[in-house]
C-alpha cells in the first residue's frame, strides 16, 4: 500500500541570507576565545539580518520565492505554518503577517510553529500531511531565524539568520517527490530558553551525543528500514548544522560519504540558521541536483528531535530553477562588518527607547 | 517616529504590496488605491498588484535624526519606476550610499518600517533592495 506522503511533493522552494556576514574569528578575538575554536567547528563567518529584518521579514522573502517557483495562485495555499524560535511577537503569530502581504487565502490554517530549531520541518510535515489527507490542495511551511546567542557563549560564533521555504502540494505537479518520512523525538535538556529569557542556554554535555548524534541518527536509520534503502542509494546527504562540522560527522556514522554531505552545507559561510539550517541546506541541492536524484534531509530540534525524509527530484525542477535567486547566489551577497555594526544590527546595543 | 496603527492597518494593502490604481478610461496606472484616476478623474478605475521590481529614478541620502531612528541611518529615500508604470516613493536599503545610481534594478522586500520599542506594534511595509537574480 503507497505511504500517504507519496501523494505528496515539493512545488516550489525558497531561501532567504542576509546580507551582512561577521567573521567568526572577530567574534572569537572579542570574546577571548582559544583562537583555533573556529576551526574546531568548521564556522568561517555568519549571517547577520539588517536592523529592519527579522524572522517575519525573511521568511516572506523565501516564501514568496517558493511560491513563484511553484508557479501557484498564492489565494490557493490552504496553510501557511512558520517554525521560528526567535518570533518577533510573542504573541502575535508571524504566520499572519507573512500571509497577509504574500495574499495568501485568508481562509487557511496558519500558526506559528515552537520546536527549537526543527519547527520549520514540523511546519512542513504538517504541511504534507494535510496535502495527503486531500484537506488542502498546497501548503506552505516556513524556517525562518535570527538566531540569539548570549554575548560571549560559545553559541554566539554560529547563531545566525536565514530563512527557507517550501511549497507542497500534489505530486504529479511537484519538482521532487517525498518517498517517505519518519520522526524521532524525546525529552532531552540539551538547549532551552525560558519565558521572557532573551538569549539560550544549553546543557553542556547533551549537546552532542545524546541530543543530535542520538536523534538524527536514530530516524534516519528508521526511514531507512521502513523505505528498505541504504546510504549508497542516496545522492545526496542534508543534516541539520549547527556548525560545519558535526553534518560531516553523524553522515559519516551513518555511512553518507563526504562527498554525498558537502553539497548541502551552508552553515562555514552563513552560521547556523537554526530554523532554516537543514532546510536551506536542501534548498541549495534542490538548486543543482539533476532528476532522479535522491535526497536524504534530516532536521534536528533541541529538546529534542529529528526528522527524516527521502525526496525524489523530478524532471520539473530544471525550469523551476531560474525562477527566483539561488542559495549560492545569496552566499555571494555579502558585506563584511564588524563586532559592533553586528551589535547594532542585532539590536544588542542597550539604549533608552 | 511613532505611527498611527490603525492608519497602518487601513493601508495595508499598500505598505504590503504597493497596491497601484490603473484607470481603464485612460489607462495611466498611479500609486496606491484610489477612487479617482489622478491624471484623467475617471472614476472608471481598478486596483492592480504589481510585480515588486523597478528602476531606480532618483534618490536623497538623508543623515536626519528622528527619535527611534538611529539605527536606520544614514536612509536612502528614493523614487522608483515600478515595471508596471507607477512612480512610487520609498527606501532603499541593502545598499550603501557609494554603491547606489540611478537606473539600479530594484525590487520590493518586506522590511520592518519601524516599531513602538519595546512593547508596542511592529509596523512592517515594503522597502526596495537592489534586484537579487533569479
Amino acid at each position: 500500500m503507497p505511504r500517504p506522503e507519496e501523494r505528496v511533493g515539493i512545488l516550489g522552494w525558497g531561501a532567504y541570507i542576509p546580507r551582512f556576514r561577521v567573521k567568526a574569528e572577530e567574534i572569537a578575538r572579542l570574546w577571548g576565545f582559544e583562537p583555533s575554536v573556529t576551526k574546531a567547528l568548521w564556522i568561517e563567518e555568519k549571517a547577520v539580518a539588517a536592523p529592519d529584518e527579522d524572522a517575519v521579514t525573511m521568511g516572506w522573502y523565501a516564501a514568496k520565492s517558493a511560491i513563484k517557483r511553484a508557479g501557484i495562485d498564492p489565494s490557493l495555499i490552504g496553510c501557511a505554518f512558520v517554525g521560528t524560535e526567535s518570533k518577533p511577537y510573542a504573541v502575535k503569530p508571524s504566520a499572519t503577517i507573512i500571509a497577509d502581504a504574500l495574499n495568501i487565502s485568508k481562509v487557511k490554517l496558519s500558526t506559528d510553529m515552537e520546536f527549537a530549531c526543527r519547527a520549520g520541518s514540523e511546519g512542513l510535515r504538517l504541511a504534507t500531511s494535510l496535502v495527503a489527507s486531500g484537506t488542502i490542495k498546497y501548503g506552505l511551511a516556513i524556517g525562518s531565524d535570527t538566531a540569539q546567542a548570549n554575548p560571549g557563549d560559545i553559541l554566539e560564533l554560529t547563531a545566525a539568520s536565514g530563512a527557507a521555504a517550501y511549497v507542497v502540494g500534489p505530486s504529479e505537479e511537484a519538482v521532487a517527490s517525498f518517498e517517505g518520512m519518519v520522526t524521532y523525538i524525546t525529552d532531552t535538556p540539551d538547549f532551552w530558553r525560558r519565558d521572557c529569557s532573551k538569549y539560550p542556554m544549553h546543557g553542556e554535555g547533551f549537546t552532542g551525543e545524546p541530543a543530535y548524534f542520538h536523534h538524527i541518527m536514530t530516524a534516519v536509520k528508521l526511514l531507512m528500514e521502513e523505505l528498505g534503502l541504504k546510504p549508497s542509494d542516496f545522492d545526496y546527504a542534508v543534516f541539520h548544522q549547527p556548525n560545519g562540522k558535526f553534518p560531516l560527522k553523524v553522515g559519516k556514522r551513518l555511512g553518507f560519504t563526504k562527498d554525498k554531505i558537502l553539497p548541502g552545507i551552508v552553515t562555514p559561510w552563513i552560521g547556523n540558521t537554526y530554523n532554516a539550517s537543514a532546510l536551506l541546506g536542501l534548498a541549495k541541492v534542490l538548486d543543482s541536483a539533476k532528476p532522479g536524484s535522491r535526497i536524504l534531509v534530516a532536521p534536528f530540534g533541541s529538546g529534542a528531535g529529528s526528522d527524516a525524509y527521502s525526496i525524489v527530484v523530478k524532471d520539473r525542477i530544471e525550469e523551476k530553477r531560474g525562477l527566483a535567486p539561488k542559495v549560492e547566489d545569496m552566499l555571494r551577497r555579502k558585506k563584511y562588518i564588524d563586532y559592533a555594526t553586528y551589535a547594532k544590527s542585532r539590536h544588542m546595543i542597550l539604549r533608552n527607547v | 517616529m511613532k505611527l498611527s496603527i490603525s492608519i497602518h492597518w487601513r493601508r495595508k494593502e499598500t505598505h504590503y504590496r504597493l497596491a497601484l490604481t490603473k484607470c481603464r478610461a485612460c489607462g495611466r496606472v498611479s500609486f496606491g488605491e484610489r477612487k479617482v484616476c489622478p491624471y484623467c478623474g475617471s472614476k472608471d478605475v481598478t486596483t492592480l498588484i504589481p510585480s515588486g521590481t523597478g528602476t531606480l529614478l532618483s534618490y536623497s541620502v538623508s543623515y536626519f535624526r528622528r527619535e527611534g531612528d538611529e539605527e536606520f541611518l544614514p536612509r536612502i529615500t528614493c523614487l522608483v519606476k515600478l515595471d508596471e508604470g507607477a512612480i512610487v516613493p520609498g527606501e532603499l536599503v541593502d545598499v550603501d550610499p557609494d554603491e547606489v545610481y540611478i537606473g539600479m534594478k530594484v525590487e520590493a522586500v518586506l522590511r520592518r518600517y519601524s516599531s513602538d520599542d519595546p512593547y508596542g506594534l511592529i509596523y512592517y511595509g515594503l522597502k526596495f533592495i537592489p534586484f537579487l537574480k533569479g
